[in-house]
């Protein structure tokens, strides 16, 4: 099942129609992964999307060449945090039962109906390799490509550049980015 | 009868959400969270089993099922943490076999009910049964035997105790050929495709089931192979310890990798298989096997005279893999030059599934620990080789 940022939105009663985000009473729903632990952390794996509309953080490690796009609506708060590996579903039945696997399909799943309010932070999308033609920024420019169609504005990136990197998304909106020699900075 | 390594796929997914459930049934009655964290259908031959459960203890229960499934399922988790285990559960260490009992039957009951519900049959299980067990002795009876079983083994990790748990199922194999060939094939091809679809039609990823113990010849040859070239090169003994050929969700694969820094080579291999291959050492242990192998101490632990050192090491290994396959299948397979890389271990394998990942959703993992005399390293071998390549070479290999 998969759940967007508009299903958690609690003042646009438009975009709950058809949607479990009202009936579901959890608070935190990750596409294929695991709930909040005790700390509050939702782990985000590869090619997973997780929405959260109280104060958990949510998290993913290991980005080389995939992505991370944090999303927020900065007036409600509802968060949500995508990990996809490749820039573009192409049709491929996957992107229908695995959308988060893509850039595109990821963030429309992760968008839903209506992007207003919505501000986006990108990291990761690194060349790690020069075996692998280039992936990491191919998603970061479908990233992009995407957000401006959807009208959300990036407002802050940590992307390229030939490093793994480790996010953290809390409740301030902030995307923590940490590389592999410990680095931290958010943005 | 022929198998789509597709198939395999379903039945991985089939054993991911049984591990789910298993993980939100234990993680109500402990208390404490618990996370699938790898999941894999491993072809094997029980030779291997012996040795990679070798010096292990592990206490747990089994179950035979009968009905839509036939064979055995396990729970175990090791030996050492049974005291953490045994302060989560109701009634403590005072009721040690029967707490134990408990979660077994309650853990393997919410696994078998995710194979059940997709069979659209029920999956009898018999009374729990407890044991406590040496080595190899922990998986499902007749695991030994023979030279190629599928072993379905999912982990669950708790996030906050040290306290880890083993599924095994071992399916008596004609009813999961039966399953392979029968329903699944067309659940897989229909909903596991991945939109790959060549244009040679579904058969493309097909296998004769006899050729699938061939699997297992792959991870072993090798890693044998390897470690020939390791040994020749450095005038060190050099063993391999543990050789398994996995079947596992791409996804999966980083998050195995875990994220400490690595450091190793990675290479595109070309041919009948293509795909990708990566060495990768954990920091101090690449750091070890570069120091063993240069003739002077070395400028920075992991600077560039490391660096060239792991290259050749890397290069070595990689040929004896590559002519290990080749000489399985009977086909030519060439590599690529070494690549070096020293990030978080997921990000350097990332862009590897990636790749992989627009042709397929699951790859074949080889597990393997080699040894060298006198140096303490190990490493890990991920080969992911493409899945529909890797089929036809084996169907060529069964037809001559």
């Amino acid at each position: 099942m998969t759940r967007s940022l508009s299903d958690d939105r609690p003042d646009d009663p438009a975009d709950r129609t058809g949607s479990d985000a009202v009936a579901d009473a959890e608070p935190t729903v990750v596409t294929g992964g695991p709930r909040a632990d005790d700390c509050g952390r939702i782990k985000v794996g590869v090619g997973e999307l997780a929405v959260t509309n109280d104060d958990a953080v949510l998290t993913t490690s290991g980005l080389g060449s995939c992505v991370a796009v944090a999303l927020v609506d900065d007036r409600t708060g509802v968060r949500g945090l995508l990990h996809a590996m490749l820039p573009a579903g192409g049709g491929r039945t996957t992107a229908v039962s695995r959308p988060a696997k893509y850039v595109d399909a990821g963030i429309d799943s992760l968008i839903g109906g209506d992007p207003r309010r919505l501000e986006a932070r990108v990291a990761g999308g690194a060349e790690m390799l020069d075996l692998t033609d280039a992936v990491g920024p191919r998603n970061v420019e479908r990233v992009g490509e995407v957000l401006d169609a959807a009208g959300v504005p990036i407002v802050a990136s940590d992307v390229g550049d030939t490093v793994g990197r480790t996010v953290r998304f809390g409740p301030d909106g902030r995307l923590v980015v940490r590389a592999a020699d410990g680095f931290e900075r958010a943005i | 009868m022929r198998v789509d390594v597709r198939a395999l796929g379903a039945c991985n997914r089939l054993a991911e959400q049984g591990a789910k459930q298993a993980a939100g049934a234990l993680s109500d009655l402990t208390g404490t969270d618990l996370a699938v964290e790898v999941t894999g259908a491993s072809v094997a031959s029980g030779e291997d089993l012996a040795e990679s459960f070798a010096g292990r203890e592990s206490i747990g229960v089994s179950v035979g099922l009968r009905g839509g499934l036939d064979g055995e399922a396990v729970l175990a988790f090791d030996a050492v943490n049974a005291d953490a285990l045994l302060s989560l559960l109701p009634g403590g260490e005072s009721m040690e076999r029967s707490a134990v009992t408990e979660v077994g039957n309650i853990a393997l009951g919410g696994f078998l009910d995710g194979w059940a519900n997709y069979l659209g049959k029920a999956i009898d299980m018999s009374p729990p049964r407890y044991f406590e067990a040496d080595g190899a002795a922990v998986l499902p009876d007749g695991a030994l035997a023979g030279d190629g079983v599928f072993l379905f083994e999912s982990r669950l990790d708790a996030t906050t105790t040290d306290l880890d748990f083993s599924i095994y199922m071992l399916p008596d194999s004609g009813p999961l050929r039966d399953l392979i060939v029968g329903k699944t094939a067309p659940a897989a091809a229909a909903g596991d495709a991945s939109g790959t679809a060549s244009n040679d039609g579904t058969t493309s990823t097909a296998v004769p089931y006899e050729s699938l113990s061939t699997f297992s010849s792959l991870a072993k040859e090798g890693s044998a192979n390897a470690a020939d070239n390791i040994s020749m090169m450095t005038g060190l003994e050099t063993s391999v310890d543990v050789s398994r050929l996995r079947f596992v969700p791409l996804a999966d694969v980083p998050a195995e990798v875990g994220t400490e820094p690595h450091a190793g080579t990675v290479f595109e291999f070309q041919g009948q298989p293509s795909g990708y291959l990566a060495i990768l050492f954990e920091e101090s242990s690449a750091a070890a096997v570069a120091d063993a192998m240069l003739p002077m101490d070395p400028d920075e632990p992991l600077g560039d005279m490391a660096e060239n050192a792991l290259c050749e090491l890397g290069n070595v290994m990689t040929s004896g893999f590559i002519d290990g396959w080749a000489d399985v299948l009977g086909t030519t397979i060439t590599h690529s030059p070494p690549e070096f890389v020293h990030d978080i271990g997921a990000s350097t394998i990332s862009p590897l599934v990636a790749k992989l990942s627009e042709r397929q959703d699951y790859g074949f993992v080889i597990d393997a620990a080699i040894r060298t005399e006198g140096i303490q390293a190990r490493c890990d071998v991920y080969a992911l080789p493409d899945e529909r390549e890797l089929a036809r070479a084996l169907d060529r290999l069964s037809e001559s």
